[in-house]
């Protein structure tokens, strides 16, 4: 398995114009407008591995869907190279985008008035599929995902989760070797997500490389090996996700039902995050200093508890910490 | 080529597919867009009626070239008129990304996908037309009919031209829903004997924006009235597709899509 895409230095920046509120200012754009280059992508650099699943974080606007657009060859960048099995996307793009495949969570490639199998059979059309593997490929992914029994409604009708099951199905009939993926997850309920995940898991065991951008970090922890975090167009994280978990040091939350308050928590290593009332309270612990072993041994002699849960530090946390990070050093 | 009319085939199917799901609505479309262009040819019988006319053209040579012009006008909605508000529509709301991720022409994928049937019941509209004038001028030669063919067919490639410029326009005027309006009025020269226009119209119309081709000279050309002019306007009409396809192409690069 050898790399399979390869940005280097991407820079895209395009100019939008400024506009003031309120009559007085819209009238003065008729004949003057202000442009303003935006910076949507800042010379960020990465590399994904052959069967890989990447999630590509970061808050709104922070430049994931440009990025993804470059690497799609819709956008054109303004500098920098991209290689993704070879190809430049924006050079040769009918050979490129045969190879790929793309899911764009607020964008639809269904046909809104016919039934999605009349869809798959325009993209079949349009990739060149023959009929064995049309029907082949149909076949396991309908059952892969239990859309049998809606391809052939309406895809007006068909609920959002629904669709997005036939929007992946539709994405991935020509067996595109990476699939690209802006928020798939987007506005779905935790069973449709759920299916999806696994849909894409299963796909993945198959050989497909998935490049994924999202906001739900669920997504990124059950899905991602290695992630990469973008803000303000700039890259701030390349790493796996393990590693992510490490950023803050080794902690691990843990949340408390005390049975009475307890004045005295000072436990060296241990510190209070969240205090939700006397009774509930969330500590962090930092390994380095203390084990939990040694963690529950002193907690217990200092209190009583009904409950307790040891969990992870939550990707949000760390994620915020790195975007201040990021703030701190500008 | 063979996958390029695969998929031209099943675009059409979707488009009946899409018609019959709202039949009213086709219904609908193709009595509406039959009035509304079928008016023409009633102002001119009125125009006729009433005494007037135009020099030199009877109301059934007149009529000819309006049918001409009317058929043409449904083969173009059916087949590549769409690409125009496609284009718009899908650069405004950034979604031509859509078209750029498939491994075909975009050009063609958005004619292709925006083919309709609804101009359908102005093509027949045009067509009985185009018979009554006929029946009564008289029937034209085999070469006549080649000529008007082969004429027919440069004025479509005019009509795409002019529809490909106009969808350029978008990816630079987002939103530009007006810009259409002015070449429609533009194309309306070509439904009129161009005999009735100065001079200068007629260099405008039969070799910079070469309208002329679209009814009237298919329709001199059936007639046996054709002349050195409009087989000269031939070039123009094919370099004005050029233009457009060309012009579409690198407009292409301008599609900045929208936030994320």
């Amino acid at each position: 398995m050898g790399t399979i895409i390869k940005v280097e230095h991407l820079i895209k920046q395009y100019d939008t114009y400024k506009r003031g509120s309120g009559l007085k200012e819209s009238v003065k754009s008729f004949f003057h407008r202000e442009k303003v280059p935006v910076m949507a992508v800042n010379d960020i650099s990465f590399t994904v591995e052959e069967g890989d699943i990447i999630g590509i974080l970061g808050p709104n606007g922070a430049g994931k869907s440009t990025t993804i657009k470059m690497l799609t060859g819709t956008l054109y960048p303004t500098s920098g190279t991209i290689d993704v099995m070879g190809y430049n996307p924006t050079k040769n793009r009918k050979a490129y985008v045969q190879q790929i495949g793309a899911v764009f969570g607020q964008k639809s490639q269904l046909i809104w008035d016919i039934p999605p199998i009349d869809g798959f059979r325009m993209n079949k059309a349009i990739y060149g599929v023959t009929d064995q593997d049309y029907q082949e490929r149909i076949d396991v992914m309908s059952k892969l995902f239990g859309v049998e029994d809606y391809i052939t409604r309406p895809t007006r009708v068909l609920s959002l989760g629904e669709r997005m099951k036939c929007e992946f199905i539709m994405a991935m009939l020509h067996q595109p070797k990476v699939v690209f993926l802006d928020e798939p997850t987007i506005g779905l309920d935790v069973i449709a997500k759920q299916r999806i995940r696994e849909f894409i898991r299963e796909m993945n065991k198959r050989g497909t490389t998935f490049i994924l951008t999202t906001h739900d970090l669920e997504d990124v922890e059950q899905l991602a090996k290695n992630v990469v975090i973008i803000n303000h167009g700039e890259k701030v994280f390349d790493d796996s996700i393990d590693s992510l978990r490490k950023v803050l040091g080794a902690k691990k939350i843990v949340q408390l039902v005390l049975q009475k308050p307890c004045e005295d928590l000072d436990i060296e290593g241990a510190s209070i995050v969240e205090r939700e009332s006397e009774l509930n309270i969330t500590v962090s612990v930092d390994l380095e200093v203390v084990s939990i072993t040694d963690f529950m041994a002193k907690l217990s002699k200092k209190c009583d508890f009904y409950d307790i849960s040891i969990k992870e530090m939550p990707m949000e946390t760390i994620i915020t910490h790195i975007y201040q990070r990021k703030k701190e050093s500008l | 080529m063979k996958r390029y009319i695969q998929i031209y085939k099943e675009c059409i199917r979707v488009a009946f597919a899409a018609a019959s799901t709202y039949r009213m609505n086709f219904f609908l479309n193709s009595v509406i867009m039959l009035l509304g262009d079928i008016l023409l040819p009633l102002v001119t019988i009125l125009i006729y009626g009433s005494g007037a006319g135009f020099e030199g053209w009877n109301v059934y040579e007149v009529l000819l070239i309006q049918s001409v012009f009317t058929m043409a006008m449904a083969i173009a909605d059916m087949s590549f008129h769409g690409i125009m508000w496609a284009t718009m529509g899908a650069v405004r709301e950034g979604n031509f990304e859509m078209f750029l991720l498939m491994p075909v022409d975009t050009m063609f994928l958005l004619m292709a996908k925006t083919f309709s049937i609804d101009a359908i019941g102005l093509f027949l509209g045009g067509a009985a037309i185009f018979i009554i004038s006929l029946t009564q001028i008289g029937m034209p030669s085999l070469l006549m009919w080649l000529q008007f063919l082969a004429m027919f067919l440069v004025g479509l490639m005019v009509m795409m031209g002019i529809a490909l410029m106009m969808a350029a326009t978008s990816f630079k005027w987002v939103g530009n829903s007006r810009i259409p309006e002015i070449f429609d009025s533009l194309r309306s020269f070509g439904k009129y004997p161009q005999s009735i226009f100065p001079k200068t119209v007629l260099v405008i119309t039969s070799s910079i924006i070469p309208v002329a081709m679209i009814g009237f000279f298919p329709a001199a050309a059936l007639m046996g009235r054709g002349s050195y002019l409009m087989f000269a306007a031939i070039i123009p009409c094919i370099v004005f597709l050029l233009l457009g396809i060309i012009l579409y192409r690198s407009m292409v690069r301008l599609y900045q899509g929208v936030g994320g």
